[in-house]
């Protein structure tokens, strides 16, 4: 949609609606039944940027995915278990695939709708944010992105069905933030490759079909990605890292590649330029994460405020007690800080999205995903400390809603890129390439 | 904490046979499910040792269940209240009976937890009442399709 800023508002409302877009504070009355804080989310962003019924459509099976979760995960959550039902619930809601395009089987969400369905699936809890972020942000969209129309055809429909859940293969013990340094290695036989090393720390490492894994070439030690099928012999879980401090819910595994073959025409984009493939997938997970603290940042505020509403301490409701009220103020400080500098995050990927070879979007968009991943990380686990403190002795049991927030958005902060290097990267864009501390 | 739930159930049942068994202290005794102990009082009342599990959280409360305000056979109502394992719970609840060529039970209740319970907040409580109260009614519809 192209709209010049002088033209009319009318016509400008007149376009809107000829292309499906709600606007619901002008045209109402578009009814949505929502839970009440996402519904605010998703009234905001229809009335600034538009959303269509089709997208709309979206978030409403989002919300009811989102409230069909609450009860497994919890019971998962306190028994310290992966949640099978993650993937289930968003299959029946055919919300798996949900960022890929119409034509390869998905529901074709923009980057701007994808964040707002993270943003409700995150009020359920990061477990289920990292496995749709790792599916859709880092798999499915990085073959989407990347792949070639073979590959597309091949791969996306069934990651939209369920029929393949992806993992992302970057992380090794031995490089972590410094991803270009990994070890594991690839070498061409018959037609295609071999690759071998390990891979650390890896989510839905052990329950995914697919791995994007990247390797390093034996001959020239460029760094190349390929689809890896995890059925494929010498695959295997070396260890699935159950000792986490939180994120129980989600898998979290170490893989060993013994010699595992790909056929050449799984290598993802052309050889040589694996890191490209990763960094532009970690953009997109980043906002990802961002959104799904949004979400976090939701249920901590709902929670604290009905904590902070009927417990009743020195003859009177929490709530009336002003260093209580600094807290419910300071997370919804947090929240409508970080809820715009998400959605701006989003809408830059966006418009690089609609113009993939213009390099100044690319970087805009990166900065401000890495700002979005940071302040959201950053702010969602102050939010969840806060939310603990308003409910006190309690708060501190695992049982209490909150208590899982503090203990997953921990993760957040390291995951997808460190606070420290999203740090070094935001001034490295402001500074110039000059000045990358990281090099 | 105050939790409000509503649904609806279709029973194969004429509506007086379903209001007669709804309100029969005797039926409702039989099919309390997880009961440890059910005394029926008299034939309005019933009090029960239940338990109640929330993922970790179990409780054992000892409840007394009352019937209260009906019309046979369009509504009636129950009331329960009860405590234990440091947590307390009051149910209002009514049920409406529509006819048709099977009869549609609609039913609300409002709750209020307060204690331990009311601690895990009223998104997951909601989130497991609406799954346990759904498989009440489904116990409870089996039961009387039973008795014919």
């Amino acid at each position: 949609m192209n709209m010049s800023s002088e033209e009319s508002p009318i016509l400008i409302l007149q376009a809107l609606r000829k292309e499906g877009y709600l606007n619901l504070l002008l045209f109402g009355p578009y009814e949505i039944v929502m839970e009440e804080i996402f519904e605010e989310s998703v009234k905001e962003v229809a009335s600034t940027v538009g959303l269509k019924s089709e997208e709309i459509s979206i978030l409403e099976d989002a919300d009811r995915a989102a409230e069909e979760l609450l009860a497994s995960e919890f019971e998962r959550y306190v028994t310290r278990k992966y949640n099978p039902e993650i993937k289930e619930v968003l299959v029946k809601y055919n919300l798996l695939g949900a960022p890929i395009a119409r034509e390869y089987g998905g529901r074709g969400a923009r980057q701007i709708v994808e964040s707002l369905m993270l943003e409700r699936l995150g009020q359920v809890g990061l477990g289920v944010i990292t496995l749709v972020d790792v599916h859709q942000c880092l798999g499915s969209l990085a073959v989407q992105e990347w792949g070639s129309e073979e590959q597309k055809k091949k791969y996306l429909p069934k990651a939209a069905s369920g029929e393949i859940l992806f993992a992302y293969g970057l992380t090794e013990p031995e490089a972590g933030s410094d991803p270009a340094s990994l070890k594991t290695t690839y070498r061409k036989e018959g037609d295609g490759y071999r690759i071998k090393g390990s891979k650390y720390l890896i989510s839905n490492g052990s329950v995914a079909t697919h791995m994007i894994v990247f390797a390093r070439s034996s001959d020239s030690g460029q760094i190349s990605s390929f689809i890896v099928n995890t059925s494929e012999k010498g695959f295997s879980v070396e260890i699935r890292l159950e000792e986490k401090v939180g994120l129980f819910t989600s898998d979290t595994s170490m893989i060993s590649l013994e010699d595992v073959f790909v056929p050449k025409e799984d290598m993802l984009h052309v050889e040589g330029k694996g890191m490209a493939v990763a960094y532009s997938a970690l953009l997109n997970g980043r906002i990802g994460i961002g959104s799904g603290c949004l979400g976090v940042m939701e249920d901590c505020l709902k929670q604290a405020k009905e904590r902070a509403r009927n417990r009743v301490q020195h003859g009177k409701e929490i709530g009336k007690h002003q260093l209580i009220q600094r807290h419910i103020a300071t997370i919804a400080s947090n929240l409508e800080a970080c809820r715009w500098l998400v959605y701006r995050a989003a809408m830059k990927k966006e418009e690089y999205d609609r113009n993939r070879s213009d390099v100044r979007l690319r970087a805009q968009a990166d900065r401000l995903s890495a700002i979005a991943k940071y302040m959201a990380s950053t702010l969602a686990f102050d939010s969840a400390d806060r939310a603990m403190q308003v409910f006190g002795g309690f708060g501190y049991s695992i049982l209490s809603p909150v208590a899982k927030h503090f203990l997953d958005t921990r993760v957040a902060r390291i995951y997808e890129g460190t606070d420290e290097i999203m740090q070094l990267k935001i001034a490295s864009l402001e500074l110039g390439k000059d000045f990358e501390a990281y090099r | 904490m105050q939790l409000s739930l509503e649904g609806s159930k279709t029973i194969n049942l004429p509506r007086e046979r379903v209001f007669d068994l709804l309100t029969d202290t005797n039926f409702i005794a039989s099919s309390l499910p997880d009961a440890e102990e059910v005394n029926v009082v008299d034939k309005e009342t019933i009090d029960a040792r239940l338990k109640v599990r929330i993922a970790l959280v179990s409780a054992s409360m000892k409840v007394r269940i009352k019937l209260g305000e009906r019309e046979r056979p369009n509504f009636g109502t129950l009331y329960v209240e009860g405590s234990g394992s440091g947590s307390n719970v009051k149910i209002a609840s009514r049920f409406e009976l529509l006819n048709g060529s099977t009869t549609t039970m609609k039913w609300s209740a409002n709750v209020e937890i307060t204690g331990v319970m009311a601690g895990l907040g009223s998104t997951i409580l909601k989130s497991f009442a609406d799954k346990k109260v759904t498989e009440i009614f489904d116990s409870i519809t089996k039961a009387m399709e039973k008795t014919g």
